[in-house]
Order: C-alpha cells, then sequence, then structure tokens
C-alpha cells in the first residue's frame, strides 16, 4: 500500500507536479488560516479549500490546453 | 445500522473498487484464457490473502490507534491528491488530448505477452501464477487504500466501505467470469471522472473538518462539493475542447 501511495505522489510530482504543488500550497494555506483566524478562520477553510481547490484544476488545464494547442500547430507547420 | 445509510456510505467506495478490480479482472482474464485456469485462479487466490492481511493489520491499526483528526487530516490530504490526478487525467482523456483506457487493447498486448512467454503442460505454471498474483496484488492495494480512505472516519464508514469494495469485487469478477472476455462495457473513463471528483471531494470535507470546520448538514454537504467538482470539470473539458483546433485531437494524442 505504501508503495502504491508513493508512487502516486511521485507520480504527481513528476507527472502533474505543479498541480501537486499546487494542491500542498492550497491544502497549507487552508491549514494557516484556520490555525490563525480562531472559529471564523475554521468554519470558511473547507470552503476556500474548496475554491482554490477548483481554480487550481481549472489553471492547471487551462494551461495543458494551451500547451497542446502549441504543440499540435508546431507539428503542422 | 441502518441499511440506507450503508449504502450511502458504501457507494463510493464501491465505484471507486470497481475500476481496480477491472483491471485486475482484465489481467487474470487474460492469463486464463492463454495458460489455463489454474494458477492464475491461485495466484488471485494468494494475492487475495496478502491483501487481507495488510487491510487486518495496517486498516484496522490505523482507524483505531491514529487520533481520528489527524488521520482524517492527512487521509483527506492524501484523497485530493489522488483525486486531482485522476480528475485530471479523466478530463484530458474526454478532451480528446490523453487516449482513452483501453481494456481490449491492454487484455490483447498481455495475451501476445503470455503466448510469446510459451507454456511447458506438466509444470506448474508459475509465470501465470506470478502475472495473476502481481496485478491482483497491486490493483489489490489500491483498493485497500480507498477502503481506509473512504473509512477513515471509523465505524460505519470503515464497515460500509468494506461492504462497498467486497461488493465490487463480486460484481466485476462475476461480470468477468460471465462473459470470459475483457469488460469494455465498462465507461471506465467515466466512473474515473466520478471517482476523481468523490475523492476530492472527500478529500477537502475530511482535511476541513481536521482542521475544526463543521460543514453545514455534516456528510449532506458531500453531494453538494461532488457536483462542484463535476460541474467544474465539466467545464474544463468543455474550456479545452474549445481551445484545440479542429482536427487536434488526433495529433495531440501523438505528442
Amino acid at each position: 500500500m505504501f508503495r502504491a501511495i508513493w508512487s502516486t505522489l511521485v507520480g504527481l510530482l513528476v507527472d502533474d507536479g505543479q498541480l501537486a504543488i499546487g494542491a500542498l500550497l492550497a491544502l497549507t494555506i487552508t491549514w494557516a488560516i484556520a490555525r490563525s483566524s480562531g472559529d471564523q478562520g475554521r468554519e470558511v477553510s473547507g470552503w476556500l479549500l474548496l475554491a482554490m481547490v477548483l481554480a487550481l484544476v481549472v489553471a492547471n488545464l487551462y494551461r495543458a490546453g494551451l500547451s497542446v494547442r502549441a504543440r499540435a500547430s508546431s507539428a503542422r507547420r | 445500522m441502518d441499511p440506507l445509510a450503508v449504502a450511502i456510505l458504501a457507494t463510493p467506495a464501491f465505484v471507486a473498487s470497481a475500476v481496480e478490480f477491472v483491471e485486475a479482472t482484465t489481467i487474470v482474464l487474460a492469463v486464463g484464457v492463454t495458460r489455463g485456469w489454474r494458477a492464475p485462479l491461485l495466484g488471485t487466490i494468494a494475492a487475495t490473502g496478502t491483501l487481507a492481511i495488510i487491510i487486518a493489520t495496517l486498516g484496522v491499526a490505523l482507524v483505531t490507534i491514529v487520533p481520528e483528526l489527524l488521520l482524517k487530516g492527512v487521509v483527506g490530504a492524501l484523497l485530493l491528491l489522488f483525486g486531482l490526478r485522476w480528475l485530471r487525467k479523466a478530463v484530458l482523456r474526454f478532451a480528446g488530448i490523453v487516449a482513452i483506457h483501453d481494456e481490449e487493447l491492454i487484455y490483447r498486448r498481455e495475451v501476445a505477452e503470455l503466448r510469446a512467454q510459451g507454456l511447458r503442460r506438466k509444470e506448474f505454471d508459475w509465470v501465470g501464477f506470478l502475472v495473476a498474483f502481481k496485478a491482483v496484488l497491486l490493483e489489490g492495494t489500491e483498493v485497500a487504500f480507498i477502503v481506509i480512505a473512504f473509512g477513515a472516519a471509523g465505524g460505519t464508514a470503515l464497515t460500509a466501505a468494506t461492504i462497498g469494495a467486497i461488493a465490487a469485487g463480486v460484481f466485476v469478477i462475476a461480470l468477468g467470469a460471465a462473459l470470459r472476455k475483457p469488460l469494455t462495457m465498462v465507461p471506465e473513463n467515466w466512473l474515473k471522472f466520478g471517482v476523481g471528483a468523490m475523492l476530492c471531494s472527500f478529500g477537502v470535507f475530511w482535511f476541513a473538518e481536521a482542521l475544526g470546520m463543521e460543514w453545514p448538514g455534516d456528510a449532506l454537504s458531500i453531494p453538494l462539493i461532488v457536483a462542484t467538482f463535476l460541474l467544474a470539470s465539466w467545464l474544463a473539458v468543455r474550456m479545452l475542447r474549445a481551445l484545440l483546433p479542429q482536427g487536434a485531437h488526433v495529433e495531440a494524442r501523438n505528442v
């Protein structure tokens, strides 16, 4: 099991590095806000994490799309 | 224990485990059809036994010894990382950027490799045994992780996740045994899309709970989070399709 977790984490960092780093950053920001802002921060932490992760996914895929488009058009030339 | 609550809690584990079972079944079928059934079935039983020991020791120890909030935090973070990877890949597949996972192709490739290795009739087929053992153990560890992840809350959640995974195993194996061919009719990318969204949602839910947040309606907010992930991912598929010029889909697969 640890091997599966390890290979997924390595795969994440190597294949989808930016997504993994972004997700870890979002988790850290959420944790920091929940710790430093008291009850109010804790109550919004889930929604904040959800918003950050959704933005991250869309931004990452948009970037992937742009990269594929650039490669596809250079392959045509 | 309310059967309806168990059924609801078991569904994510059922769907997620079914995907892994389909992949393992494809390999075992390929070995059985090519080299006979004795060795791959023994390999499957041996791997299942190994997995049962892993889950019984590690899983139960994790759920009972590690403090609940810490477990939820760590499992939530891992679920989010796993889920994001699945979701991203599923979106890229739907957009045509990455090739769809083809069970038929995997099956044919496995059969060709196994035939190439040859078989001596009188000896025990260690190749068939090991290939099946490895496939079942590998996919099974993912199922074990899914069970522990979805059952991280302990009690009913762990029971429901275990029931869901066992039901998925019985269902997929029965289907594979009845058809004796790869389960190509299973909409794997749709399942991965849904499972990715579910993993991410459970990840967000549990991580926030570990930080002390109380979600409105408690677990009832999970479907809302899943729907949000699905909507955002569906919009991402449309965005990617719009981004790629006409005819780029085929080329992009080869990039």
